[in-house]
């Protein structure tokens, strides 16, 4: 049996990555993901410039999660020059940071996934096949783009929010509004969740070790300790004990590995690290999926995704009730308490962890930086699954193969553009 | 800084500049908005940089009765050369997909936004050749100094259509 499939960037995903697989006389030669994109050099473009600037360069990195690595360079700011956030503070960047993950995980269920399961090629068919199912990922795109505009002034380049805090402030009208609109939402997303638990999801377990931010009080999505199910557990500022950056000849971006070879990041991690602080409607559509800690399953990433839009709408109401009952009133950012400073600040951005490492001069300058993307973290344990799932699949018609390996790539939700970084002349990592 | 919809009152005209500043080129729609902004608009035109809002701009667009958009576009030719797409060449880009963007797949959104029937009545697309796509945060020399003659272009085109 010869079989070979070479899938010249994978469609739907971000940036470009290659299938390459080759099967001869029943063993598998070859099985690779291969990222090509040009390496980017976003850590070069901080240095030099004053540490105001870094969350709105940095939050241009990426389209999708402008408000995420805005988040994790302004906390890198924040702990390298003495920074506490107000409570307020805290619940508008909590609430920011939801509307975030409700947009890119209802892109990524709806326009990107969905597709697969409905037997079409993109989107765009779904509209005259399944006119509500599109309505609906269009109007909860709506809503949690709106929510982040009310927020930080515009959710693909956060201005208002800058070190200490914010410089603009959603009107008690505009969040009762909001809240309003989140209840309403209720529907849709009940919708989505049975719509994607009916769904016959590829079987396929592979186990391995699952990162994730994790606090004590809360589901983590910004701060925390790095954890992970083989037992590791890391503050943020020793994250190099944890990344472990490596290269391979056939991938422009950096790998990362831990006590395996591999691990996992992203939504699938979070749930099996941090279930138990799930809002109990989203344990609810959690069951409904069937699923509970430990999942192995990677296709599965889509549908922690799935609980965690849940999880974000019900959380987002909560806040915005918090908001409502204080009040939400015109703080000054808080100010720097030192200078210079090194800091790093984490979030769980949609794809896993992001994290910032920052170098802040006594001019205010940044003089360093580093940035680990959750895509890099997750390539490695992406290829080790396709190693293992091919062999399972191999007796599949070439078609079939293929498209089982596309929809694992697309589980991963990667963002590959924004993973390919490069190595610093004489870096030591 | 107001959200997008709370500054929309009376205003019938959205500007939208699309792309990334951080490679070179592919941000001119952003530089045209900024440039565009410091001039004395029409009062019922809005010029916003929303940069790269992917399928978001099927929300963004969405009310309004007329859209400007300006956006780097391989259009085969000398970098800096621009080329306006009439409301009806739109549709055809959104109906077949004819026209080629550096990542922003404007096309690909134009297409969804026609389909579930949320395009805005006119639709102007602005396409400019670019000549630098790489990681850095300068325009090229042929952008830099094309890209005036466009915002201008654009400009006087805000005032003639006004109401």
């Amino acid at each position: 049996m010869e079989k070979r499939i070479n899938v010249h960037h994978v469609t739907r995903v971000e940036g470009h990555g290659n299938i390459v697989v080759e099967i001869k006389d029943g063993q598998v030669e070859t099985c690779m993901f291969e990222v090509v994109e040009t390496p980017r050099f976003f850590e070069a473009m901080l240095k030099g410039r004053t540490y105001q600037e870094a969350s709105h360069i940095t939050s241009r990195i990426c389209g999708i999660c402008a408000t995420g690595h805005a988040t994790a360079s302004l906390r890198a700011s924040e702990k390298a020059l003495g920074v506490e956030l107000s409570e307020q503070g805290w619940l508008l960047r909590k609430l920011t940071f939801h509307g975030e993950i409700l947009d890119s995980h209802i892109l990524h269920v709806y326009m990107l996934i969905a597709p697969d399961f409905l037997g079409v090629g993109s989107v765009i068919p779904l509209v005259s096949s399944h006119p509500e199912v599109v309505l609906r990922a269009l109007r909860m795109k709506k809503l949690s783009g709106d929510l982040c505009a009310a927020i930080t002034g515009r959710h693909t380049h956060p201005i208002a929010m800058t070190v200490g805090g914010f410089t603009h402030f959603p009107k008690a009208s505009e969040l009762k509004d909001l809240r309003q609109r989140l209840v309403d939402s209720r529907v849709d997303y009940q919708a989505t969740v049975d719509l994607f638990a009916s769904l016959p999801w590829p079987q396929f377990e592979r186990d391995t070790e699952y990162v994730s931010l994790q606090k004590p009080d809360e589901y983590a999505f910004i701060d925390g300790d790095m954890v992970t199910t083989d037992g590791g557990r890391y503050a943020a500022e020793d994250y190099l004990k944890l990344t472990n950056e490596y290269l391979v000849p056939h991938s422009s971006a950096k790998w990362t590995r831990h006590k395996r070879d591999s691990y996992m990041v992203g939504s699938l991690a979070r749930f099996n690290n941090n279930y138990n602080q799930l809002h109990p409607k989203a344990k609810d559509a959690a069951a409904k999926f069937g699923m509970k800690p430990k999942i192995t399953n990677p296709y599965l990433n889509s549908a922690a995704q799935v609980i965690e839009i849940v999880h974000c709408i019900e959380d987002s109401i909560e806040i915005i009730d918090t908001l409502l009952s204080k009040g939400v009133k015109a703080e000054k950012p808080t100010p720097a308490t030192r200078m210079p400073g090194e800091g790093v600040g984490t979030a769980e951005v949609p794809r896993g962890l992001l994290i910032h490492h920052y170098n802040i001069g006594e001019d205010g300058l940044m003089t360093d930086a580093n940035c680990i993307i959750p895509t890099n973290q997750n390539i490695a344990n992406l290829e080790l699954d396709m190693k293992a799932l091919v062999p399972q699949i191999m007796d599949q018609p070439a078609d079939k193969m293929t498209l089982g390996l596309e929809m694992l790539v697309r589980a991963y939700d990667p963002c590959i553009s924004c993973s390919v970084h490069v190595l610093r002349v004489g870096e030591t990592r | 800084m107001p959200a997008l919809q709370e500054s929309k009152n009376n205003c019938t005209t959205l500007v939208v500049g699309l792309g990334n500043t951080l490679q070179c080129d592919d941000g001119l729609g952003v530089r045209a908005v900024e440039m565009l902004v410091d001039r004395d608009l029409p009062p019922d035109v809005i010029a916003e940089a929303p940069g790269t809002p992917g399928v978001g701009l099927i929300n963004i667009m969405e009310g309004w009765s007329r859209v400007y958009i300006i956006d780097a576009a391989h259009l085969g030719k000398q970098p800096g050369t621009w080329r306006r797409f009439e409301p009806d060449e739109v549709r055809l880009i959104a109906s077949e997909g004819l026209y080629s963007l550096h990542e922003t797949e404007v096309a690909d959104v134009l297409a969804l936004s026609e389909a579930v029937g949320l395009l805005p009545d006119e639709v102007i697309l602005y396409g400019m050749q670019p000549e630098c796509i790489a990681w850095g945060e300068q325009l090229s020399l042929a952008v830099q100094t094309a890209l005036p003659h466009l915002v201008d272009h654009i400009y006087h085109d805000l005032w003639k259509r006004k109401g």
